[in-house]
């Protein structure tokens, strides 16, 4: 990996935020909002550089300090890494944008909300540390600033409830964290080494491994809210200010997942079993029926969203039995490896668009409205078509019809599940998709309804409902590149050509 | 002899420990906590890890029990009508805990023990020492330091440390967050205390001057940023306590300014060193040693202040009496 060409882009990327973001905290709360809108371009803007940098280059490092692992830090900007980083730009801007109005909007409410800003920036900054990291311990490191900055934009809104569901959001973060760091104490201990790459060579089965590895699985499982430690998400989600909902559901779960998928993949492969695949799929497979269960059975348009993450996180962990190749499988001959995990990463782009409209949706009506009980909802679709035709779009792209982002992550998933012969994964993908419906359109009759009774509605800016519509039809966009953009994965030097190598069936059991 | 005193602190450890968590009262668990902290602090010491030691009994020990103290403070009036309360509904009715259905709690308590045992054989059964105690003893000579602990904190690992740094100052703006930044405002001093004065005249010096030491000494033995922050940190807290609010009389921008000045401090040098050509982060050799030591007064004096003001934030959030009423 030392011969690949370096970049200052990757440092800058980790950076730029957290001075900007710095900066900010001299600014009085209007300062601090100015600064912190053009932090955000900027950061977005050194994003689009780097990923036009890694199609042209293909993938690229930063040795920090000029110290090569293992004894310094290497950071690693491949095709996987810089797709997640842009999702992240594209995502994170529009949410700045709607931050940028909203608070505008109630401005006479309360000052203290200018402190997203540079909250906001360092978390987005802990987001590409962990997305370029190359480094066991690193990771950790950027594990906590994401968990610290996400539980301070939680509690943001003072209110009581998301000060209670922060505290319990903070404890699940924690615990999750320290039983990474745990596995991580132990891998290095055995090891002598943190770096991914270095690891993925040297590690061997054994006992100290596969507990490292059930340890680490389950930290990052705490925190990507995975079936059966999912009981945080939904009243933090639900509680905090929409642009806050919308930066949590849609980017900060994705990166213990991101960690997960890097972690298997490059540095656990040798001690995955098939079992333990089934196990992370069986979780999976829970998650998404009980989650949209869950999400049809609420009566909180917030908490209807935040139960649905859930589910679609869900659909993240399906990939994993189908990456992990049955005994007598021969890596050659298993075409399903690719659609397997693209779908895993279509899922996290298609979602992060859908949910972050979903919330910011949600965060208009409730502007509009004064609260989010789902009968409020009731005649939308004349007085906010704009917004109804946001939930509309994002909600079809959470169902997974054609031709949306969700419909297309679905497919592939379901095209691995049937390549694989893992067919019994298939009727949870589709009853996870009717229950959506279930919910989706439940939403959207709502919304066509007439009104009951004349309830206040106030008006909303219209700048905020076109930043939630234009992230509604972004999941639908993210399916023209597609071809290109999963070619632009497989060919990564350090994940996609080589995950077929390094999870045939694991060491133990299968031998 | 070393292996009695070993097996004595271990004992104690976990004794003090379970002890925390069984205390009836609030404020035994407090006190035992701080006793919890120096025994921590008196394994590291076993263990060779003096910095550790050095840094667990001031944050262990000694900040957070001045945080939980003044917490403890701030609660008792409530608690203790709860508390009131709650031993009226327990004398006539002993058992109120058994209430609860005991079958989670038994498969709660086997589940941790079982993997309090399986952790216990991972840990016994790795393998010796592979540790990158080589590759740092032979590369010490270019990171511009004698230390291998500071070595690996403020050169090879530097990016860590300055994340690490970032995230104190987080921290501070999570308490922000969850409501400290309103009440931040100016309190006049308040009446003189003798012992107070004279506690605060003897200890100031000296702490400076033990926190100065050992960040110069960090150069060739344990010590640094994080240790000498936090008995400057113990200053602020001292003078705060005495009626002398240091950071709430600056003006805004001297306070920001030295609350990020380590993490903005070593960024800009990182970014400065990377237009030179370099990586960030890398120090030309030659003056490897300077840039260290400039980057650690720094990160110290930000540490020292981000945990003064975490202190006088929350101090102050319980002094606001409607705070108080909204709290219940």
């Amino acid at each position: 990996m030392i011969n690949l060409p370096t970049s200052s882009l990757p440092a800058i990327l980790v950076g730029l935020p957290i001075l900007v973001a710095t900066l900010s905290l001299f600014f009085r709360s209007r300062g601090k909002a100015v600064v912190g809108l053009l932090g955000s371009l900027l950061t977005a803007g050194l994003a689009l550089i780097a990923f036009v940098e890694v199609a042209q280059l293909g993938s690229v490092i930063h040795i920090l300090g000029g110290w090569e692992p293992p004894l310094g830090i290497l950071l690693r900007m491949d095709p996987l890494a810089v797709v997640f980083i842009g999702m992240t730009a594209l995502v994170g801007v529009f949410i700045s944008l709607f931050a940028w109005w909203y608070f505008r909007a109630q401005e006479s409410t309360n000052g203290k909300f200018s402190l997203f800003w540079p909250l906001w920036l360092f978390l987005w900054a802990g987001l590409n540390g962990l997305f370029l990291s190359n480094d066991l311990f690193n990771l950790f490191v950027t594990i906590e600033v994401i968990g610290i900055c996400a539980v301070a934009l939680a509690v943001l809104s003072g209110k009581t409830d998301s000060l209670f569901a922060g505290l319990r959001y903070l404890l699940a973060a924690i615990t999750g964290s320290m039983a990474y760091l745990f596995g991580v104490a132990l891998i290095y201990g055995s090891t002598g080494t943190l770096d991914l790459g270095l690891l993925g060579q040297i590690l061997e089965p054994g006992k100290t491994t596969t507990f490292a590895l059930l340890v680490i699985t389950f930290g990052l499982m705490v925190k990507m809210a995975g079936f059966p430690f999912h009981f945080w998400l939904p009243p933090a989600h639900s509680s905090a200010l929409a642009p806050v909902s919308a930066l949590l559901s849609a980017l900060v779960v994705k990166g213990a997942f991101y960690i997960l998928l890097r972690l298997w993949a490059e540095v656990f492969g040798i001690s995955l079993t098939y079992a333990g695949g089934q196990l992370i799929g069986l979780a999976g497979a829970v998650a998404v029926i009980w989650g949209s269960w869950q999400a049809f059975m609420q009566t909180n348009l917030k908490l209807i969203i935040a139960h649905s993450s859930v589910a679609q996180l869900g659909y993240l962990l399906m990939i994993f039995p189908l990456l992990i190749l049955a005994p007598g499988v021969v890596a050659g001959s298993a075409d399903w490896l690719s659609p397997a995990w693209t779908a895993g990463v279509y899922q996290v782009m298609a979602h992060a668009f859908a949910k972050a409209s979903f919330f910011l949706s949600a965060g208009i009506i409730i502007m509009a409205q004064g609260h989010d009980h789902k009968g409020s909802l009731r005649d939308l679709a004349s007085r906010m078509p704009m917004t109804t035709m946001a939930i509309g779009i994002a909600g079809v792209s959470l169902i997974g019809l054609p031709p949306s982002g969700g419909f297309f992550a679905k497919w592939m998933l379901l095209k691995g599940v049937f390549l694989s012969g893992q067919l019994w994964w298939a009727p949870v993908i589709l009853t996870g998709s009717f229950l959506t419906a279930g919910y989706v359109f439940m939403l959207l009759r709502l919304a066509f309804a007439p009104a009951r009774d004349q309830e206040p509605f106030r008006p909303v800016p219209h700048s905020l409902q076109v930043v939630a519509l234009l992230l509604a039809l972004g999941s639908f966009l993210i399916v023209f590149p597609a071809e290109n953009l999963i070619q632009f994965l497989e060919s990564s030097e350090t994940f996609g050509s080589g995950i077929e190598s390094i999870m045939e069936g694991g060491a133990y059991g299968n031998n | 002899m070393s292996v009695l005193i070993d097996s004595l602190l271990a004992i104690l450890a976990i004794y003090l420990a379970l002890q925390c968590l069984l205390a009836q009262r609030l404020i035994q668990t407090v006190f035992i906590f701080f006793a919890f902290g120096l025994a921590l602090a008196l394994t590291w010491v076993r263990l060779g890890a003096i910095d550790v030691a050095i840094t667990e009994a001031a944050i262990a020990a000694g900040f957070m029990g001045v945080l939980f103290l003044d917490a403890l403070r701030d609660f008792s009036p409530a608690v203790s009508k709860k508390q009131q309360n709650l031993e009226a509904v327990r004398n006539p009715l002993p058992g109120n805990d058994t209430k609860r259905p005991i079958l989670p709690r038994l498969a709660l308590g086997l589940g941790l023990v079982l993997f309090l045992l399986i952790s216990l054989e991972a840990v016994w059964n790795t393998p010796e020492g592979k540790g990158l105690t080589v590759v740092t003893g032979v590369m010490l000579p270019d990171s511009g330091v004698e230390h291998p602990v500071t070595a690996v904190l403020l050169n090879f690992r530097a990016y860590d440390t300055w994340l690490e740094i970032g995230v104190i100052l987080m921290g501070l703006l999570a308490i922000f967050a969850a409501g400290g930044k309103e009440v931040y405002r100016k309190s006049g001093m308040t009446a003189e205390d003798p012992v107070l004065r004279q506690v605060i005249l003897f200890f100031t010096p000296i702490l400076f001057l033990f926190g100065a030491f050992l960040l110069y000494f960090g150069k060739s033995g344990p010590g640094g940023a994080f240790p000498a922050g936090v008995l400057w940190g113990a200053i602020g807290i001292l003078l705060h306590l005495g009626g002398r609010p240091v950071l709430t009389v600056i003006p805004r921008w001297l306070l920001y300014l030295i609350l990020t000045i380590g993490p903005g401090f070593f960024i800009l040098l990182g970014f400065l060193l990377m237009t030179t050509g370099s990586t960030l982060f890398e120090y030309p050799p030659a003056y490897a040693g300077i840039l260290i030591l400039i980057v650690e007064t720094m990160a110290a004096i930000s540490i020292a202040a981000a945990l003064t003001a975490i202190f006088t934030n929350l101090n102050q959030m319980s002094e606001e009496p409607d705070k108080i009423e909204s709290n219940n």
